[in-house]
């Protein structure tokens, strides 16, 4: 009953003039539609079925057809030639009078084809299929929304190329436009979409939409077949247009003996295993017991030590294990400073005379080594504006004003000031002997040597007491060349407090202990030429051809008999050998040390100092670095 | 041929193309940039390019908020029978197919252009205002309703200059089509309002996509020679 109901409605309002444009009828007029289209459905029971718009398209926007489902008679109604009505609204948006399909017979049966001239892209249309007089269907749309455009034409492929192994090749696939769709004038713009599959495959590939009318295809299988298709679309919309024909693509076959299947190396598993298996090998390696391979794999560094030596032994200042450790070895060339003609006092501070009775001698030493010898220099040396060593007129100048006239302390001015210059010059001199050191590993630390200075004073030492410590120090520390600059060698250190130094002379010489032996007689040349009349005792003793290394064990102590004057147990002569144990025989080969021990001092009568006496021909003292031998002394002074 | 020997001939090809140029002295492409390089710093092409591309992507914004509001308010209300109301831009003799387009002289699209670009200024203002004044204003709609003024907006800058180069000796004419539509989208009614909704989003999707068109039409008409 409804549907009479709304056909009567519709009669109605069609028989009026409602298609003039009013609003409201065209509203109910479309409302009528669109409630027959739900209605629709329900008019199957009548077993008849209403033929209906199944289609509307239009391929280029410029024309369009629209198509319908004929109808069904199985009712006993037999319906009436169907008859199709368009209107559309005018550009004054009026709507129009129905008007009749222009076109039943290009489109095909069942459609209405209207052509360019009936076709306006922006106004919206409205249809309605009538039976009888009776509508039986209706829909309103703009060309627009119902473009579809036609599919591409002329497809074709070309090869790319062929991967080296001959299983894939590249093709470049190419079609056309559809030739109804305007696009050199802007009026469609298209978008295209191809897809491709095996031939026995089900399933298509698909690409991403292009705009291009070619595209390349890549990777497809030589030995297969493909088939591949296009469809075209409008930029704008969402409808496709139909697909293509389908190409079919077939590879040749370039080379007949190709692998059947893909077949590529493993590399990335091959690393990875790889990189696994090294790993584990290096970890069972690393961790295993077995020294040797470890040994091949990750040979330890060698740290400097001497064997059997332990490095925290040094520092902890134990000094007698050190001295008996440093007594194994072949190398170890005990000093025989004991002599004392070689040594060279250096006055540290006095102000604290108790000092020497606390603690250890070598704790002490250890603990303000530098400080104490330094800031001591420092203190007691008026000459802290002096100039160093280069500057040798100058410090001879002090040296002879000094020495003549000051007392005792003030004789350790010189000496210290000499000291320090020596130091500077030591320094320098050493720099010159640094290939010799290296050849010697540096076996301890330099702290020995300052393990050495017991007592913040100097001390005349025993020669032959002392001479062992001192050889110690100097021996015990090649390595300590290069630091004789800032260190004297302490050879001893007397009971009062002063600190015995033992001449650097060794460093002068260049030799370290190792090459002693060997180089005994060469160096005591060099040396000889090399410094004016300086030279240590070691060095001395290094061309003696034997070396005295008695004594050097026994006397680990140091005895401080002596005064606290400034005498060295040589003997006074500068020439002959000493006595006692070191045997030194200053011959006119002595080496030259840097230091020189005060054998006598003879205030105001100036200083003698030991041994070094060498008349060095033709070299004046004053090119020294400011020590004066007692030889040369004695030439000064009357 | 012997020119010398057929007078005929020569004053064919001469009546050719003299026709030539009286027929399609409409469809004539003018040459780039007739004002002087002075104002071309950007040449007509690149012009053309993002005027294209720029009335593209309002159209697609178009589509997009015209289908959002259709599925979230009026959705299988009828609404579309309704909106088959005139637009205000109706009153504007825009070409309603490919022939009628093609007949249009190129001086006139472009003005047609540049006032239908300038008659959507003020609704476009005020769709903005009041769909963000809505309760619950949906943000994707609002979003695009803003994205649309701008682009819209430079639009029209760039059409301007299009005609500054290619019409340098147009007058300036400001006359196009008002926009009267505001009382209807503040409306108490929701119905009416819902629809006066619709109706704004259905001919504004239906003008930027003639917009676009049509600069399509004329890019390859000028800059391709038709031959896009």
């Amino acid at each position: 009953m409804d549907l009479w109901q709304l056909l009567l409605t519709l009669a109605l309002a069609g028989s009026s003039d409602a298609f003039s444009g009013s609003e409201p009828t065209a509203a109910i007029l479309s409302r009528a539609s669109w409630s027959l289209q739900s209605v629709n459905p329900g008019l199957k029971t009548n077993s008849s079925k209403e033929p209906k718009f199944t289609k509307c398209r239009s391929p280029e926007r410029e024309t369009f057809s629209c198509h319908w489902t004929d109808a069904v008679h199985h009712g006993s109604k037999s319906l009436g030639p169907i008859q199709l009505f368009y209107t559309r609204r005018n550009i004054q948006g009026q709507t129009q009078e129905w008007k009749e399909c222009p076109d039943y017979v290009s489109a095909g049966e069942n459609s209405c084809y209207f052509n360019s001239s009936f076709t306006s892209v922006w106004i919206p249309y409205c249809i309605k299929l009538t039976s009888n007089g009776d509508t039986v269907d209706g829909k309103c749309f703009s060309v627009d929304e119902i473009v579809q455009p036609d599919p591409p034409i002329a497809l074709n492929w070309t090869l790319l190329n062929v991967s080296l192994t001959g299983i894939h090749a590249d093709i470049q696939v190419r079609w056309e436009a559809p030739p109804n769709a305007d696009i050199q004038k802007g009026w469609m713009v298209l978008e295209y979409e191809l897809q491709y599959k095996e031939v026995n495959e089900t399933k298509w590939k698909m690409m991403d939409p292009i705009l291009s009318t070619s595209v390349p295809v890549y990777s497809l299988k030589v030995d297969k077949e493909y088939e591949v298709r296009v469809r075209s679309k409008r930029r704008n919309s969402r409808n496709y247009g139909e697909f293509s024909e389908v190409l079919y693509v077939t590879l040749p076959q370039m080379n007949q003996f190709t692998c059947e299947e893909d077949f590529y190396f493993p590399w990335l598993l091959i690393i990875i295993f790889g990189i696994f298996g090294l790993t584990v090998m290096l970890f069972v390696f690393l961790f295993s017991k077995q020294q040797r391979i470890k040994m091949l794999i990750l040979p330890p560094v060698p740290v400097p030590k001497i064997k059997g030596i332990n490095p925290d032994l040094l520092k902890e200042g134990k000094l007698e294990e050190v001295n008996a450790i440093l007594a194994i070895h072949d190398s170890y060339k005990p000093e025989f400073h004991s002599d004392d003609s070689w040594v060279e006092f250096i006055e540290l501070d006095i102000d604290e005379p108790d000092e020497k009775n606390e603690g250890s001698d070598t704790d002490r030493l250890l603990s303000s080594d530098h400080q104490k010898s330094h800031s001591n220099l420092g203190v007691k040396d008026g000459d802290s504006g002096r100039t160093s060593c280069y500057e040798p007129d100058i410090l001879e100048t002090d040296f002879n004003a000094n020495n003549i006239h000051e007392g005792t302390s003030e004789v350790a001015q010189p000496q210290r000031l000499k000291g320090e210059a020596d130091l500077l010059c030591l320094d320098q001199k050493n720099q010159n002997k640094s290939p010799y050191h290296d050849a010697c590993p540096a076996t301890q630390q330099p702290s020995v040597i300052q393990a050495e200075k017991n007592k913040p004073q100097p001390l005349p030492t025993d020669g032959a007491e002392s001479t062992h410590q001192a050889a110690h120090i100097q021996l015990s520390n090649p390595s300590s060349l290069a630091n004789i600059d800032f260190y004297a060698q302490v050879s001893d250190i007397t009971p009062a407090g002063s600190v015995v130094l033992s001449p650097g002379q060794k460093n002068k010489a260049g030799m370290s202990q190792c090459d002693m032996h060997l180089e005994m007689v060469s160096l005591c040349q060099e040396d000889f030429i090399m410094d004016n009349a300086y030279f240590c005792e070691a060095d001395a003793k290094k061309c003696i051809p034997v070396a005295p290394h008695i004594k050097v064990e026994s006397h680990i102590e140091p005895s401080f008999n002596q005064e606290d004057i400034y005498i060295t147990t040589e003997s006074l002569t500068t020439t002959a050998g000493r006595p006692g144990t070191t045997e030194h025989i200053p011959g006119s080969e002595m080496p030259v040390p840097d230091y020189t021990s005060i054998h006598i001092v003879q205030s105001p009568q100036g200083l003698i100092l030991n041994a070094t006496a060498l008349p060095l021909p033709g070299k004046e003292f004053l090119s020294s670095c400011g020590y004066v031998s007692t030889d040369q002394l004695n030439k000064i002074m009357p | 041929m012997n020119i010398k020997g057929s007078p005929w001939k020569a004053g064919s090809l001469l009546l050719l193309l003299v026709s030539n140029l009286l027929l399609c002295q409409n469809v004539a492409p003018l040459p780039i940039c007739p004002g002087g390089a002075a104002r071309c710093q950007v040449t007509l092409r690149d012009l053309f390019d993002r005027a294209v591309v720029l009335s593209h992507y309002i159209h697609n914004l178009s589509s997009e908020m015209f289908s959002e509001f259709d599925k979230r308010y009026t959705h299988g209300r009828g609404f579309i029978t309704r909106a088959i109301n005139s637009c205000h831009t109706s009153s504007l003799p825009t070409p309603e197919d490919k022939e009628q387009a093609q007949q249009m002289n190129q001086k006139d699209f472009l003005s047609l252009i540049v006032s239908i670009l300038r008659s959507w200024n003020e609704p476009l203002y005020h769709l903005v205002t009041e769909v963000r004044g809505m309760e619950e204003a949906p943000e994707a709609i609002l979003s695009k309703a803003v994205e649309i003024e701008e682009q819209t907006k430079r639009l029209l800058e760039g059409m301007e200059l299009i005609v500054s180069q290619v019409h340098p000796e147009t007058k300036e004419n400001e006359i196009y089509p008002v926009w009267t539509g505001l009382p209807s989208l503040q409306m108490a009614d929701e119905e009416s309002r819902l629809s006066a909704y619709y109706n704004l989003l259905h001919c504004l999707r239906r003008d930027s996509h003639k917009i676009d068109n049509y600069l399509k039409l004329l890019k390859c008409r000028i800059i391709h020679n038709n031959n896009c």
